[in-house]
């Protein structure tokens, strides 16, 4: 029999399903530096697992899924621990602000459409951004591979940045920034992705590229390394609030995503920068279309459970 | 159902002197499951309940297997802005039970009369009849609110009423009857009754009931307990279980050849 009872979300499943779902989330993991919770909690709940379950054990499974990209990417010396760090602290106040936020956004009302919306249109830019600036770096071919942009000091923002104190080496990235960028980057990300409700890969890897001009490699390694910290935190307070941490379906997930997640990372060593940049995007307008449709269309039943998010 | 069998009670003395006058025409309802538990283990993957016993002649029979009756909070979607579906209020649905099948020799609304329905909660009008809705709205929406619930519900395999599926024979002065009921790992652990009503003219003329009870055993059981009861040790026991698979899985690549 291949069917295994899961205690917490009181569902049954085929064990072949949960491994498999791993394999592939963990796969775009490992390539992407994303947690990939925005793909496996609605297939979670396709099969049959309440969305609260879903979305707990989702974050459970990207702590071994991410721990084990982390791991790969750290033994081909693809994490800035510093500028990890930093950009840590920075979503750590973000994420306490944004909770405050939302509390009060939710009592002038109507906070959800609003947040729903930006959501909606911040996805749009920065997938269609992406998608354009890899496609035409990609055009220009190959000559340019992997040249850093340093900050070209062109622009008035530019200048302004390079005069902040606290300017600091980040070796691994090969950039020179003050320490306070990716702090309020990070805190702008955690307000974010508190608010949105979401783990903010997808926020923190176009970050990380445009705006503090980390190689793509880096940029992936050291984003697993921020989600591990992010998914260890919400896993806890799932099991300890909501006990919806479903512990026998995480360890099927375990079981594949901890390998996708290798494969993953191997495969992003063949493919270049600008190759992964556009794939990303590609996903990421896939994924705004979907909430768009799944916003706009006629739902069957008006009624959904009253879990909570 | 107090009322009821008092009233069976009263009626005992002349009903008793009827089946004397005449032979063969009546025999008690009974109501037996082939297992009164279900324990769900690891490899649990639903089962089926097989409901036998006997009846009357000339009766229908209805079966039903339902859960407590409580009260579900859900979230209602709205057309936000005129453009979005979003969750724009809750619904409470008060006195409903969380699983509800039914089988029914011939059509509820054919053979029992709708106050008999509402009284004995048997069939979807009842269970509708029945609910009170919170915070209280227009018959008119209350009436598809509830019927969204019951969609719901069944796409959730909780609730289902058929007809049909109770095979009935002659058996001694009465008749024998058994159904199989579909029984989903959706249904989730819990102390169920199973009813069965006999009904003629309209109206229940007799009805037996018996319990299921459907539980965790071994390790659904353990892993179930220290989720509720030690949140914080089963998530810190989840992280590092994660954590090292993680890492156990990366130093197997790295020995293993896959990485160069």
């Amino acid at each position: 029999m291949l069917h295994i009872y899961l205690p917490v979300a009181h569902s049954s499943i085929n064990i072949l399903l949960p491994i498999g779902l791993g394999l592939l989330v963990g796969m775009m993991s490992g390539l992407f530096g994303v947690g990939g919770g925005f793909l496996m909690t609605p297939l979670l709940m396709m099969v049959g697992i309440p969305p609260t379950v879903a979305a707990a054990t989702d974050s459970n499974q990207i702590v071994g899924a991410s721990s084990s990209g982390s791991y790969a990417h750290w033994r081909l010396g693809n994490i800035d621990f510093r500028m990890g760090l930093y950009l840590l602290c920075g979503s750590f106040v973000g994420g306490l602000l944004g909770v405050q936020l939302i509390k009060f956004l939710r009592e002038m009302g109507n906070a959800d459409f609003v947040i729903k919306v930006t959501y909606i249109l911040m996805l749009g830019i920065v997938g269609t951004y992406m998608f354009i600036e890899s496609l035409m770096a990609l055009r220009k071919g190959n000559k340019e591979e992997e040249k850093q942009e340093e900050p070209q000091g062109d622009s008035r923002m530019a200048k302004i940045v390079q005069s902040l104190p606290l300017q600091t080496r980040f070796e691994k990235s090969g950039v020179t920034q003050s320490a306070i960028v990716p702090i309020i980057l990070g805190a702008f990300i955690g307000v974010l992705a508190a608010v949105m409700g979401v783990g903010g890969g997808f926020l923190m890897v176009p970050v990380m590229v445009y705006l503090l001009k980390m190689p793509m490699r880096v940029v992936v390694g050291t984003s697993l390394f921020l989600i591990l910290f992010t998914c260890i935190e919400v896993t806890f307070l799932q099991a300890y609030t909501n006990h919806t941490v479903d512990f026998m379906l995480a360890v099927l997930l375990l079981a594949g995503s901890t390998i996708g997640a290798q494969t993953g990372t191997l495969l992003g060593k063949r493919l270049k920068g600008d190759q992964l940049k556009i794939l990303l995007a590609i996903i990421v307008l896939i994924v705004t279309v979907k909430i768009v449709l799944d916003l706009t269309m006629t739902p069957d039943i008006l009624l959904t459970t009253a879990g909570g998010e | 159902m107090k009322r009821f069998s008092k009233m069976i009670a009263w009626m005992a003395f002349p009903l008793l002197a009827f089946i004397v006058a005449a032979p063969g025409a009546s025999a008690q309802t009974t109501v037996a499951i082939s297992e009164d538990n279900i324990d769900i283990r690891i490899n649990y993957n639903g089962s089926t309940v097989n409901v036998s016993g006997n009846t009357e002649n000339d009766v229908d029979l209805v079966i039903r297997i339902d859960s407590e009756y409580i009260d579900e909070k859900m979230m209602v979607k709205d057309k936000v802005g005129g453009l979005l579906w979003m969750n724009s209020g809750k619904v409470e649905f008060q006195n409903v039970p969380n699983l509800y099948y039914l089988k029914s020799s011939a059509e509820v609304t054919k053979i029992l009369d709708p106050g008999e329905q509402k009284e004995y909660g048997i069939g979807y009008e009842a269970l509708a009849a029945n609910a009170v809705i919170e915070p209280p709205v227009e018959p008119g929406k209350a009436k598809t609110l509830f019927a969204d619930f019951i969609r719901y519900k069944e796409q959730g395999k909780l609730y289902s009423q058929t007809v049909g599926g109770v095979e009935m024979e002659a058996d001694g002065n009465g008749q024998s009857y058994r159904a199989a009921f579909e029984w989903p790992y959706q249904a989730p652990p819990d102390d169920y009754v199973i009813t069965v009503y006999a009904v003629r003219d309209g109206r229940v003329i007799d009805s037996a009931e018996t319990g299921l009870v459907v539980k965790e055993v071994g390790v659904e059981k353990a892993l179930t307990e220290l989720a509720q009861e030690k949140g914080g040790l089963y998530g810190i026991a989840a992280i590092i279980v994660a954590l090292a698979a993680g890492l156990g899985v990366g130093v197997i690549f790295k020995t293993g050849g896959g990485a160069h």
